[in-house]
């Protein structure tokens, strides 16, 4: 039986690298723009995208030599902060083939593994979708 | 050249700005080049494309809220370039990619315009160029 979706006000799917340029920044400040505003959200990643829920990450960045004592959140952190402050409107899929292909064997708890043909009934229960990126 | 002959020195080509202010923070070219300036005996940084705004001066880059956490230690190209600057690191921007952006202001302190092509043309002088 197919899995029911949560309806969502805005579905944020993004493909391609991270690391590549600032769409993951916009990414993110969208995402938490949209649910201050109280709005639901969910997050489908693709591709490389996928390893923004990498759980093996930890929630910092390895430590920088010229600022040892400042700590840097990695990308996986903030998704989890986002998962944390949001815990009812933010909905976060991850693409399970695209996981496989590039290793990302543990996603944080919160995020849920999806099948790419399952991608429709997301975009099905969102009002908008916004695809961020490129494969 | 300002004093300073390219010679052993090492030409790195930063042509692409911005990439991902919450991914890299401090991780980014120019703090690479902070390592490689140390590991290869003297770096020249020439500024390109997009990359040519890091040398305009600017407050530092605001910081975000991330779910209820505050993130104020996003990517600032300005600071990266002070501290090449301040390791005597040559830093070099090409004016003309200025000019399309229409800049009205001068370059940070200690970092040099270059006309069209006038790094191009002492590319042979360094040891090793590359793009970072």
């Amino acid at each position: 039986m197919a899995r029911q979706i949560p309806h969502t006000d805005v579905l944020l799917t993004l493909m391609g690298a991270p690391h590549a340029g600032d769409q993951v920044t916009s990414a993110l400040r969208l995402t938490q723009a949209l649910l201050e505003r109280g709005a639901a959200v969910q997050v489908w990643t693709c591709g490389y995208a996928t390893l923004l829920t990498r759980r093996g990450q930890g929630p910092d960045k390895p430590r920088n030599l010229a600022d040892w004592n400042r700590s840097h959140p990695s990308l996986p952190g903030l998704a989890e902060e986002l998962l944390g402050a949001f815990p009812d409107r933010l909905h976060w899929y991850g693409c399970r083939f695209c996981s496989d292909d590039r290793g990302v064997t543990e996603h944080l708890p919160q995020v849920m593994l999806r099948p790419p043909a399952g991608y429709a009934a997301n975009v099905a229960a969102a009002d908008k979708t916004l695809l961020i990126g490129v494969i | 050249m300002d004093g300073r002959m390219p010679g052993r020195r090492v030409l790195a080509v930063v042509e692409r700005g911005y990439r991902g202010a919450l991914d890299k923070q401090f991780f980014d070219e120019l703090y690479l080049a902070t390592e490689l300036h140390r590991q290869l005996g003297g770096l020249d940084v020439l500024l390109r494309g997009t990359a040519v705004t890091y040398a305009l001066d600017a407050p530092p880059p605001p910081a975000l809220r991330i779910g209820d956490r505050v993130v104020d230690t996003v990517t600032d190209p300005r600071a990266g370039l002070r501290t090449l600057l301040d390791a005597d690191v040559g830093v070099w921007v090409e004016e003309p990619a200025l000019a399309v952006l229409g800049s009205p202001r001068p370059p940070l302190p200690g970092v040099r315009l270059a006309r069209e092509g006038e790094v191009a043309a002492r590319w042979k002088d360094y040891r090793m160029v590359f793009f970072l």
